[in-house]
């Protein structure tokens, strides 16, 4: 009774996890085509991040960790990388259905290929990558100081990516301040004096009512640090109608209505080509059809707007950047930043290496995506400084909620930030699970060498240090070795091993190995 | 703020540059024999030439050793004092070297003005297109334009451009509508009554009323068809001008496009979303701006030496054509002169360009 | 290819570190491979030939002075005649047409190479060894001796080099020597700003840290470091300068042929001066044949020394 019990328990708690997927990488193949050959960086890899999850990586250098967090937002610098097939889905749109058609890749020799780009196929492409990078998954590298653009402040590169995406919830937000009567604000204030045990809660309870939700933390503060009713109220009304003295209701009303225009026709076109990648011909012509009457409705309306928008524009964007600049400002205090303000103004090499880095990680968290890819987010910084940026990302994972894929070549950052971890191997995943399990048991030849030979408890504490155990160097990836691509330093090969390569198979739930000490799984 | 303080650091370094040019242009002139020095100081017309030797050996410090002399040679300089000059060839004029300057000068400084204008506002976007497409159809063109245009020695194109553009040069030509010479025809109309604006000068050159361009004062004054007149006379040497100095840029700025879209915060860019449009100009283009900046100063020293040629193939009463007449005339203080004011001018384009530096990039304003 | 053999037990993750030998030898390989750079390589090393060839054996053109060169030509006294069209019936001095008074184009332009390119390398190689010299030094002590070398340097890149130029020329007296003088002392501040930064940027890399720190001497370090390090984009300098200088040098004769100067040295840019007149009557050869000798050259050193570039920058490479 009890063990089917668990077994029920285990799988819905399976199911579940399939579903809270909001990575999903499968058989990706990356290559750089190099005058030296053909570089097989990435090697048909799956995995998957579920929702709030920390997902660690880890490997030698030059194993292919770079490129797979590259490769997830199609970053891989071109020429020379492709990604060549494969699947990435994130929030479910897989941003390579139509691979086949944008690239064909005619291979004359090793080191004589033509990649011919199908500009129809790449326009859709970019599409759908314009609405996930920054949007549903941001981007943290290793060097900060290379990563910010030199001449841009601080403020401007945060600010751009609010901007990008976040038009329409800016307008909503900006009406609904305008909307805001004095009279309310006045009753709010006059509500606190009287009850000053409960100011959280009315404060939530008013903000909900009046749509000012995002401006709640900072009313809260001005409750906070001011006493005389008077004053509370002038600041309040400083920070809601700040800068919309000098833009009409009717203009705000107007740019709203054209980026929700926008945005519904991009979320059809998205799921257009979404459906287009099934083979559902009523779905898409549904779809094609509500694309089309909504173009015809509205479409009309605004093709006038974006002419306006740039004569009269100027001043409807100048309140939209003022709203951004202040959202950037309260991403730069949640990333623990002092001095927003400051920072804002600052040019890249004016800041030190930590806060770069926390920048380049309000940049990535600037539009709240519910993903972050940090590649060795700490490698370039100092040790304190480090563990600092650790616990901050670990902060933000819990309170935003975002999944992060994290990359790193030292365990003991993986032990103490991770949830799940991936091992790579020359581009390819060996081992994946749970991290305890993996430090606990290691099952890989390769991962038990990288966690220091024999498979103990005491390991965790000796990572990182045992990293140089395994004898034998990185394989080049142009002429990687046959089979298991570890066979040349693997202490347990076998004849299998040269000839033909182990599959990645689950041994038990969630944990997953390549070896054919395991499971004679051959993948093809 | 920070820019600020950059600008002043900026102009007191004129100061040593200013000592070390005048210093140049000073051994240029000491090592010259003392005497003949003192007899080309003076108008060679003047009456009591012997006295007058001696007043010019007391005010170039002949006799007082080098570092007196230098000294006299500073005072001369900045109180305006340059010398006197007779040109004979191919420019006839007769006056000090200073007011000479300032009758040729105003036609180089238009030349400059449009060929920089229009390179620039060339340039950019047509860099900016082919640097974002490496290796593509457009690159190679670029390339092989920007290349050929590099490599053709700007006298040759010169030369070549008046026979196949100039009027009258080749009889019947249908392509042959640009006027070859000066600055713009003088009629008989003006000969006889010059309108009020123009100043007749010295050797068949003539100054205009008020910014002394020539196609302004005439588009001021409402004169449109002298206006025209002249502009015609500036299509082919600005168009040389502008070829081979746009071959230049072009090729600074597509290798500073292809050197930032391999950079990091472009991946950044593209990271967050940036429309690929957005990346090319503000990410992209604005940084590799900053280096192709850099190498402005070096590719106007070099657009002075066109100007030279130029001036030279297509008569044109510039500071350029002024000072091979000084050379050809053999007048010490009309080459003095010249070659300081060319210096001058560069000091000044460079200060420039290093200003449009530190507004570009950040991180030198410290 | 490189990286496959595998060492065990070396006890390192590392991949082997390319040895200097095997770098310089990768990058030749790329250099091959790049098709253009090539071909502005071999251009560029048959020009060299063709002077290298006239000086050692005079006989083979025959015309390594003019004056000689003009005894052998029939109707020599004809000065008012018309320069012949390039033709291929006749003796192959007459291949390229005749310019001037009848000056053959063709072995007098191969004659003109080779005292252009004999003074363009001359100084492009003396500016080129003072310049890094002085850069080098400059870059790697810093303080007071990097100030006075930008100053100077400054000054030098305040110079409008064609005018100034033209000024020492005229002052020291006109003749292939002063020329030559005046622009070396022209050309050797770009490579002293080029070295210093280099310079500078090398000074602070970690192995010379090192080597400083175990109490090498200035003069070690800076001979087996810094001027090291320096030379790669100095070579593609070298490689962009033959072009400029050649042209300057070019430049400065066609201005005093074309002002009406007697004197006759066989170069290329007093070449195109003589036949300058000829155009308006459609007699292009004296102004094409020998421009596109230049333009030629040109080309090619530019195109070799972007390759150049492009295989010495590890960024670019791929
Ligand atoms: N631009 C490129 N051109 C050619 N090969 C490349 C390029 N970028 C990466 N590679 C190859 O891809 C492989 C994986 O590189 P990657 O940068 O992903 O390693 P990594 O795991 O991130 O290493 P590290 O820990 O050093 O960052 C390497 O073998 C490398 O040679
Ligand atoms: S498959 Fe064979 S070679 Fe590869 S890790 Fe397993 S035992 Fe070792
Ligand atoms: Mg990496």
């Amino acid at each position: 009774m009890y063990s089917i019990q668990n077994l029920e328990d285990k799988e819905s708690k399976e199911e579940a996890k399939e579903e809270d997927a909001y990575l999903k990488v499968t058989d990706l193949v990356t290559n750089f085509y190099t005058s030296r050959g053909i570089v097989k960086a990435l090697d048909k890899i799956s995995f998957s991040i579920n929702k709030g999850e920390i997902f660690g990586m880890v490997g030698e250098s030059g194993c292919g960790k770079s490129v797979t967090a590259l490769s997830i937002m199609d970053l891989v610098p071109d020429p020379p990388g492709r990604v060549v097939s494969g699947k990435v889905e994130i929030d479910g749109f897989n941003i390579f259905s139509d691979l086949a058609n944008i690239v064909r890749i005619r291979i004359k020799s090793q080191t004589d290929v033509k990649v011919k780009r199908n500009k129809r196929a790449l326009k859709k492409h970019n599409f759908m990558l314009s609405k996930i990078r920054g949007k549903k998954a941001g981007m943290i590298f290793q060097e900060p100081s290379l990563s910010l653009n030199p001449v841009l402040r601080a403020g401007e590169q945060i600010t751009e990516n609010i901007l990008i995406h976040n038009k329409k919830p800016i307008a909503d937000s900006l009406i609904n301040r305008a909307n805001l009567s004095l009279d309310d604000l006045k009753h709010l204030v006059e509500e606190v004096q009287k009850n000053k045990e409960n100011v959280r809660s009315i404060l939530n309870e008013w903000c909900r009512s009046n749509a000012l939700v995002d401006l709640e933390t900072q009313i809260n503060s001005i409750f906070r640090n001011y006493s005389d009713p008077a004053e509370i109220e002038s600041e309040i009304v400083s920070l809601i109608k700040a800068g919309l003295t000098s833009v009409d209701k009717r203009s705000l009303i107007e740019a709203r209505d054209y980026y929700s225009y926008i945005e519904k026709a991009e979320n059809l076109q998205l799921s257009l080509y979404a459906a287009e990648e099934g083979s559902d011909r009523e779905l898409i012509s549904s779809i094609e059809k509500e694309l089309e009457q909504l173009r015809l409705k509205e479409g009309t309306r605004y093709r006038f707007y974006s002419i306006k928008r740039i004569f009269t524009g100027r001043k409807v964007e100048r309140v939209f950047k003022a709203e951004a600049e202040r959202r950037a400002k309260e991403i730069l205090s949640l990333v623990s930043l002092p001095d927003p303000e400051r920072i804002m103004r600052s040019f890249p090499h004016e800041l030190s290496g930590g806060m770069q880095q926390r920048v380049m990680i309000a940049i990535a968290l600037a539009s709240d995506p519910k993903l972050l890819i940090a590649d060795e987010p700490t490698t370039a910084l100092d040790v304190t400084t480090q563990a600092q940026i650790l616990r901050l990302l670990r902060n933000l994972n819990k309170l935003v909620g975002a999944s992060i894929l994290f990359i790193t070549h030292d365990l003991a950052v993986i032990a103490e930030m991770c949830h799940r971890v991936a091992v790579m191997y020359a581009g390819n995943i060996v081992e994946v699970g749970e991290v305890l399990e993996i430090f606990d048991s290691p099952k890989h030849p390769y991962t038990v060498g990288l966690l220091g030979a024999i498979p103990t408890t005491q390991a965790k504490t000796d990572a990182g240090v045992n990293m140089h155990t395994i004898p034998g160097s990185v394989p080049n990836l142009i002429t990687p070795p046959s089979g298991c691509r570890f066979h040349p330093r693997c202490s347990f090969v076998m004849p299998v091993c040269s000839q033909s390569k182990p599959k990645l198979v689950e041994l038990e739930t969630g944990r997953k190995v390549a070896c054919f000490l395991y499971s004679s799984e051959v993948d093809d | 703020m920070e820019l600020r303080f950059f600008i002043i650091r900026r102009l007191l370094l004129i100061i040593p540059t200013l000592i070390g040019l005048t210093i140049i242009v000073f051994v240029l002139m000491w090592s010259l024999p003392h005497t003949f020095l003192a007899s080309a100081f003076i108008n060679p017309k003047a009456p009591n030439r012997a006295q007058q030797i001696i007043n010019a050996e007391n005010a170039l410090g002949l006799n007082q050793g080098i570092v007196l002399g230098y000294l006299h040679y500073l005072g001369n300089t900045f109180t305006g004092n340059w010398g006197y000059m007779t040109l004979s060839n191919p420019i006839k004029y007769s006056g000090t070297v200073l007011s000479g300057i300032g009758l040729f000068f105003p036609n180089t400084i238009q030349l400059v003005i449009f060929a920089a204008v229009l390179s620039i506002l060339i340039s950019i976007p047509l860099g900016t297109y082919i640097g974002a497409r490496p290796n593509s159809l457009a690159d190679h063109l670029g390339r092989i334009f920007s290349l050929s245009f590099y490599a053709i020695p700007v006298f040759v194109l010169a030369i070549v451009f008046q026979v196949i553009f100039g009027q009258g040069v080749i009889a019947g030509n249908p392509l042959g509508i640009f006027p070859i010479s000066g600055t713009f025809t003088i009629t008989s109309q003006i000969a006889i009554s010059p309108p009020s604006w123009l100043i007749s000068g010295v050797g068949g050159v003539v100054l205009s009323k008020p910014t002394h361009l020539i196609v302004f004062d005439a588009l001021i004054a409402g004169d449109y068809s002298l206006a025209s007149n002249a502009f015609m006379h500036l299509v082919l040497p600005v168009l040389v001008l502008t070829l081979s100095l746009l071959a230049g840029i072009l090729r600074f700025l597509r290798a500073s496009m292809v050197d930032a879209a391999n950079s990091e915060y472009v991946k950044t860019a593209r990271s967050k979303g940036v429309p690929e449009g957005k990346v090319i100009k503000l990410h992209m283009r604005r940084n590799a701006l900053i280096p192709t900046v850099t190498v402005l100063g070096l590719l106007f020293a070099s657009l002075l030496g066109g100007v030279v040629l130029i001036e030279d193939v297509f008569d044109y009463p510039g500071i350029g054509y002024l000072a091979l007449s000084t050379i050809l005339s053999g007048s010490i203080f009309g080459v003095l002169g010249t070659t300081f004011l060319f210096g001058i001018v560069l000091i000044s384009a460079n200060l420039l360009v290093d200003i449009a530096y530190a507004i570009l990039d950040p991180r030198i304003r410290y | 290819m490189v990286q496959e053999t595998v060492v065990r037990n070396e006890g390192q993750l590392q991949p082997k570190r390319h040895s200097r030998f095997e770098n310089a030898n990768s990058t030749f390989r790329l250099f091959l491979k790049n098709r253009l750079a090539m071909v502005g390589l071999v251009i560029t090393v048959i020009y060299f030939a063709i002077a290298v060839l006239d000086s050692v054996y005079p006989q083979w053109l025959g015309v390594s002075n003019l004056s000689t060169a003009l005894n052998f030509i029939p109707g020599h006294s004809a000065n008012l005649a018309l320069p012949t069209a390039p033709s291929f019936s006749g003796s192959w001095w007459f291949w390229l047409g005749t310019t001037y008074s009848r000056i053959p184009i063709l072995p007098v332009v191969l004659g003109a190479l080779r005292i252009d390119l004999a003074y363009t390398v001359l100084i492009v190689f003396v500016g080129m060894s003072v310049g890094v010299i002085v850069g080098s030094i400059a870059g790697y002590f810093g303080g007071i001796v990097d100030e006075i070398v930008m100053r100077v340097t400054d000054v030098f890149f305040s110079l409008p080099f064609f005018v100034f130029a033209l000024a020492i020329v005229y002052v020291l007296g006109f003749s292939f020597t002063n020329v030559v003088l005046a622009l070396m002392i022209i050309w050797w501040p770009t490579y002293a700003r080029l070295s210093r930064g280099l310079a500078l940027e090398t000074k602070s890399l970690k192995y010379v840290e090192a080597s400083r720190a175990s109490g090498a001497s200035n003069f070690r370090i800076l001979v087996s470091h810094i001027i090291p390090n320096v030379l790669s984009p100095v070579y593609v300098q070298i490689s962009l300068d033959l072009g400029s200088v050649i042209q300057l040098f070019a430049a400065i004769f066609f201005l005093v042929g074309s002002l009406g100067a007697s004197a006759y040295p066989i170069e290329i840019g007093y070449m195109i001066s003589t036949g300058e007149s000829y155009l308006a009557q459609g007699i292009w050869w004296p102004v094409i044949i020998p421009s596109l000798f230049l333009l030629v050259f040109t080309v090619a050193v530019n195109l070799m020394g972007d390759g150049l570039r492009d295989v010495l920058d590890p960024k670019l490479r791929r």
